[in-house]
């Protein structure tokens, strides 16, 4: 559900495009695996107290 | 019928129910998998033969109940015409157990059905000390549940730290179930502790820079588990192997010590507690050795 979330996120921004993501640790591993399969970047992670705020890079080239 | 012919029918495979004159009859399969066709010809032997139903085993094994002692040599025969042979029980090399493994399922590491293939051409029915079982996971998720087999074998990943890329974010650390990694940002070193890795992979499904890669992909063999009246777990032993040749001389130098040092009616586990598992573990390295 979580990658659904982001996909819908990513749905909305140009390639390209970055989109910050908040996530619980029990979401990093599926998000970030999904997110790598399907040929986005994970381009910045920071810890936020108990979670890890990501900046997923859109694939494709900037328009 | 006297205590021989059953002792010789249930090596066969034939097992006598509690009900005079009837059998169940343990089929042969291999890792679960049956055609569609198997399946047919099992379903017409359980109305042919039995009371039209089958019982599915704890292990991947199908018996047809309620065979009358005059029919059993005719539903071998019937089954044999389709592939289906005819199982084994008593002291012997049992059914070997295995998931769909990588072909089928994404997070499978190994070939788990091929491998339970092997396993049984060489080792099905064969004579050992009591009851010994394989069972075959592809993966850490280790749904076969590889260590209560005597021997159990697990799809492996093993993790390989290269700094460069790394830019200690922490999530490695985070997503390991088993709390192996240990990220030092100050100085800037990850550590893996191989001792406590399950080998699952999911901190190198999850490094969002690839800078946690592989290390070994491959084979983690367990000794010793049983279930039963007095359950075991298996023990992790030897290195993790590479390849189906090296699992394969494994088993078989597992199999031999097995027979030379296993007492009649003992399981494996129990052996192992005697002899210890380091003796079980120099053996196996020095056949392996010589096999390559």
């Amino acid at each position: 559900m979580t990658f659904v979330k982001v996909k819908m996120g990513l749905a909305k921004i140009p390639p390209a495009g970055k989109l910050n993501v908040l996530l619980a640790e029990d979401a990093l591993k599926n998000v970030i695996s999904s997110l790598k399969q399907e040929g986005h970047r994970v381009s910045g992670v920071s810890r936020q107290e108990s979670a890890f705020l990501i900046v997923v890079e859109k694939e494709g080239e900037r328009p | 019928m006297n205590i021989d012919d059953y002792k010789e029918l249930k090596k066969g495979g034939m097992m006598r129910q509690k009900e005079a004159g009837r059998f169940s009859v343990r089929l042969h399969i291999v890792g679960g998998d049956l055609s569609a066709e198997q399946l047919r010809a099992i379903c017409d032997a359980a109305e042919k033969f039995g009371r039209g139903t089958v019982h599915l085993t704890a292990r991947q094994g199908v018996e047809i109940p309620n065979v009358p002692t005059e029919s059993l040599a005719a539903v071998k025969e019937f089954l044999g015409t389709t592939g289906v042979g005819v199982g084994v029980c008593g002291p012997t090399v049992r059914t070997v157990t295995a998931c769909q493994g990588c072909r089928v399922c994404p997070s499978g590491v190994i070939d788990a059905p091929e491998l339970a293939l092997a396993v049984d051409r060489e080792f099905y029915g064969q004579p050992v000390p009591h009851k010994f079982k394989v069972g075959i996971s592809g993966c850490a998720n280790n749904c076969l549940k590889a260590e209560e087999n005597d021997i159990g074998i697990k799809g492996w990943i093993e993790p390989r730290w290269g700094g460069k890329a790394c830019t200690f974010c922490g999530i490695c650390a985070a997503v390991c179930p088993s709390k192996a990694i240990e990220v030092s940002p100050d100085q800037a070193v990850v550590s893996v502790s191989l001792a406590g890795c399950i080998g699952c992979g999911d901190c190198i499904e999850s490094c969002p820079t690839r800078a946690m890669g592989e290390g070994n992909r491959g084979y983690r063999l367990y000794a010793g588990g049983k279930f039963g009246r007095v359950p075991l777990l298996g023990r992790k032993i030897l290195r993790i192997l590479c390849s189906p040749e090296e699992v394969m001389a494994a088993v078989r130098s597992v199999i031999e010590f097995y027979r030379a040092e296993g007492r009649s009616r003992e399981r494996f586990g129990d052996t192992l507690m005697r002899t210890g598992f380091p003796a079980l573990d120099s053996r196996i390295t020095e056949r392996i050795a010589e096999s390559s």
